[in-house]
């Protein structure tokens, strides 16, 4: 176990070198130049060319790669082209947001999706069951941006404004600067509406996969056994069907960490929230390449990170898995 | 008993007014504290005031930093940092005379040396201000004692007092002391005590992607002003949202609200202020006049373009092809003014020329003909707009449909990101028309850099039609020294009749500007993008 652990670790280094490579090369490959943007009224070609001398754009993109490589390794992420802030800095500020966006979607999907599979699959062919599913079919089909509109409209403009419609209110202890909100209550205020409009989706594509196989495991042997040695339903579908059952959810759920973070750039625009997909979107969309590349490299870890979290998730769902080096 | 009925009714008067009276005169005394909740609709770019680009570090620009003037709604200069000012009658000398009591955030004194310091930065090139062309009329700045500082014009400058109020952010007074000690990338991400200004506000914190935290200054020189303790600066970009956040009461202002949803702002908060007034921003379908001639970019060695670079279908397409009525019903539900000139109708002494454009398909077909365009050869370009405003798009779409009404004009609508666009328009990439709007001109004069001649000393990046026409810059240079109003307001119409017939610039209509409060923000003076001040502001609350 512990070998294939630190051999699942070495396996990050790769991984994630080979997709900051990519959008490294990606990045600059599109139509697009900081610069601009950062000279701004003040533009012309001449200082372009001495900014971009000074930022190392003019050197080839693999060179700039490893310039950025070495930086790196020394702990450096650099700094944002028009900001000048140091990009580490921002990513662990923004960091904490999306993380407990991204849980906490989780838990709303998984809130939703479990009850939903369970009564779908034990109840089969009955109203119950086609409730689930057509509620699960609706949830796939709808955007997360129009869930959040509709959330916006339900309960910040409508309901005397229950819920705030934007901003952040920090959980204790996280803020990050002089002057922030910071409080238990006002956290779940704010993060209530995007975790369910990110987690909306989620749930119904995970109540789809686990019901299926959910009605696989209950047509297993050993459940056919179960019931026949008198075995109450409840152990039996929460002890040995659900627990089975999860293995491949909770392959999925790992998978849809990618799609949480894509998402997370619509849902935390939407409610302006300061995590890391605003991050993203604003430097992407402003061309700033260094922090292009922090928020690359802190999505790539997270997804490699998360995923092997699930890998090793398996051995406690069902003991017989054993990882080997 | 009439009689005492009456008695009874005019006591009962005096007591209810004896009560009223000071509740009233109390709901219009400004009440200090609190904190006034602002929402823009893009992020701020930096914090460099000398050099950063958008209005939303402006906006904040104006509130930290002080000024030499400030001006009006109606165009009338007031002191800020200056007392009083006076002007040579050739026009060529402005002394101020700064107040006393003017201190920076940092504890230093607002003086003629932080002001010639600050002027010099401006037209220093190592500085990279935008602004540079503006201060060229410049000769030298002197200092003639601590409170009285002069500056000497090199020629008449009408626009001068103009510009140092409000063309982009005005001169915005920084602190040389912290400039000295700062350098450029401290103050671009707001480091602490890189910004020092000496306006009603200090800079505190920004978080990019959070908030921006202004406070209270409480020596600053305007007795009892501000009266607001915090300014906090939100980023909402869904319009939606902002308008969720603001009857949700979670912000008081937003500081650039998205005409397209006004009604509904209207509808949902039937009390909130909505502010609007002159149109300054030409909304524009530029076309490009010139290309380098061999190909190196922003190269003074210009060919025609291969399309606009011929008079006629410029004049066919930007002139008579677009029907500017149909767009403003459409893309403005009618509230914007249809306008062909330069400036704006907003715009000081701007004059209406659109008789010299009407919609006339006969016209624009009858001139593409001559150009030798026809149903054999069609006239094909591309028609870019970026995804800034929505606004833009729709635009595109109905120029695009109204030309193809002439029946061999298509144009194919490229939509591409902010960053795109101006790569490529401030790059002298290839391009043959754009939809955007620019920015607000106070005076003709303040379109000096984006529409003078490429090829000429003044001109900048931005003057994006690149057109090669010298006598633009001399028609600029006239109307900035004519001291003679009448003269002047003649020049402006012969400029601005110049430019349409040439078609150099090509306004389809003003873009309207709102600002939208919550019924509960006083003090407010509306002054469109120019002037964003927060310093009269209270909350009642």
């Amino acid at each position: 176990m512990r070998v294939y652990f630190l051999k699942r670790l070495i396996e990050i280094v790769p991984t994630v070198l080979m997709i900051t490579l990519v959008v490294f090369v990606m990045m600059r490959s599109i139509p697009g130049d900081p610069v601009v943007a950062l000279l701004g009224d003040a533009y012309t070609q001449e200082d372009a060319i001495k900014v971009r001398q000074e930022y190392g754009l003019d050197k080839p993109i693999l060179w700039q790669y490893f310039i950025w490589l070495g930086k790196l390794a020394q702990g450096d992420w650099g700094a944002s082209i028009l900001t000048g802030r140091p990009v580490l800095q921002d990513v662990l500020i923004r960091l904490p947001v999306t993380l407990e966006l991204i849980v906490l979607s989780m838990a709303v999907a998984l809130a939703i999706a479990i009850p939903a599979a369970i009564i779908g699959a034990v109840r089969r062919n009955t109203w119950a069951d086609y409730t689930a599913t057509t509620v699960a079919m609706v949830g796939v089909s709808i955007p997360e941006f129009f869930i959040g509109v509709l959330l916006l409209l339900a309960f910040s403009i409508g309901m005397s404004g229950l819920l705030p419609s934007s901003g952040w209110v920090y959980l204790p202890g996280t803020c990050p600067s002089v002057v922030c909100a910071a409080g238990l209550f006002g956290n779940a205020q704010h993060v209530l509406m995007p975790a369910f409009a990110l987690g909306v989706g989620r749930a119904a594509l995970l109540t789809r996969l686990l019901r299926a196989s959910m009605l696989e495991v209950i047509r297993t042997e050993y459940v056919t056994t179960a019931r026949a040695k008198g075995l109450a339903e409840r152990p039996i579908v929460f002890k040995h069907a659900l627990k089975n059952a999860l293995i491949p959810t909770v392959t999925v759920m790992g998978l849809q960490v990618g799609f949480l973070i894509g998402g997370a750039i619509v849902i935390e625009t939407l409610f302006a929230m300061p995590g890391l997909g605003t991050f993203g979107i604003d430097a992407i969309i402003a061309r700033d390449y260094q922090q292009v590349q922090g928020f690359a490299l802190i999505t790539a870890i997270a997804f490699v990170v998360i995923n092997l979290v699930v890998d090793l998730t398996y051995t406690f769902l069902d003991p017989r898995i054993r990882y080997t080096g | 008993m009439r009689s005492t009925r009456l008695a009874t009714f005019i006591m009962f008067v005096i007591v209810i007014a004896s009560i009223a009276a000071p509740l009233l005169a109390d709901a219009q005394t400004p009440k200090r504290g609190g904190t006034l909740r602002v929402s823009y609709g893009n992020e701020i770019a930096n914090l460099d005031f000398h050099t950063a680009p958008g209005y939303e570090m402006m906006w904040v620009a104006m509130n930290v930093g002080c000024s030499l003037t400030n001006i009006t709604p109606d165009g009338k200069f007031v002191g800020d940092a200056a007392e009083s000012w006076t002007t040579s009658s050739d026009g060529l000398l402005y002394t101020f005379k700064l107040r006393k009591n003017v201190l920076f955030h940092d504890g230093t004194p607002v003086d003629a040396a932080a002001v010639k310091f600050n002027i010099d930065r401006m037209k220093d090139p190592a500085t990279k201000s935008g602004m540079r062309p503006f201060y060229e009329p410049v000769h030298s700045v002197e200092v003639l004692d601590p409170q009285t500082v002069q500056v000497r014009l090199k020629h008449p400058y009408v626009f001068f007092l103009h510009m140092l109020s409000a063309y982009r952010t005005g001169l915005i007074l920084l602190s040389p002391q912290s400039i000295q000690k700062f350098n450029v990338e401290d103050r671009k991400q707001g480091k602490p005590g890189s910004i020092v200004g000496c306006g009603p506000f200090k800079f505190v914190e920004w978080v990019k992607g959070s908030h921006l935290l202004m406070e209270r200054f409480d020596k600053y020189f305007e007795p009892g002003l501000p009266y607001l303790d915090k300014v906090i600066v939100r980023v909402i970009k869904d319009p939606i949202t902002e308008m969720a956040a603001f009857k949700n009461g979670e912000i008081d202002f937003i500081a650039s609200f998205s005409p397209e949803h006004v009604d509904t702002m209207k509808a949902q908060n039937p009390k909130a202020q909505i502010m609007t007034g002159k149109e300054t921003t030409p909304m524009m379908a530029a076309m490009k006049v010139t290309i380098p001639k061999d190909n190196k970019p922003m190269s003074p060695d210009r060919a025609p373009h291969p399309i606009f670079g011929d008079l006629r279908v410029r004049k066919a397409i930007g002139c008579y092809g677009i029907d500017r009525q149909e767009i403003v019903k459409i893309a403005f539900k009618g509230q914007a003014t249809p306008w062909v000139g330069m400036a704006p109708p907003g715009t000081l002494e701007s004059v209406n020329v659109n008789h010299l454009c009407p919609y006339d398909q006969a016209k624009a077909k009858a001139l593409l003909t001559e150009a030798g365009y026809g149903p054999s050869k069609p006239l094909t370009f591309e028609l870019m707009a970026n995804t800034e405003k929505s606004v833009f798009n729709v635009i595109a779409t109905v120029v695009k449909d109204q030309l193809a009404r002439l029946g061999f004009v298509h144009a194919n609508i490229k939509v591409v990101d902010k960053v795109s666009w101006m790569n490529t328009t401030l790059g002298d990439g290839p391009w043959d028309m754009y939809i955007e709007d620019l920015l607000s001109l106070i005076t003709i004069d303040s379109n000096g850099y984006l529409a003078s001649a490429y090829v000429s000393d003044k001109s900048s990046a931005w003057s994006h039609p690149r057109h090669t026409d010298i006598k633009v810059d001399e028609y600029f240079s006239r109307y900035a020294k004519e001291l003679d109003t009448t003269k002047r307001k003649a020049l402006a119409k012969e400029f601005l009749e110049y430019m349409a017939t040439n078609m150099y610039w090509n306004t389809i209509s003003g873009s309207p500007f709102y600002m939208v409060a919550q019924p509960w923000m006083k003090g407010y003076t509306y002054n469109a993008e120019f002037e964003v001040h927060y310093d009269k502001v209270w909350l009642d609350k």
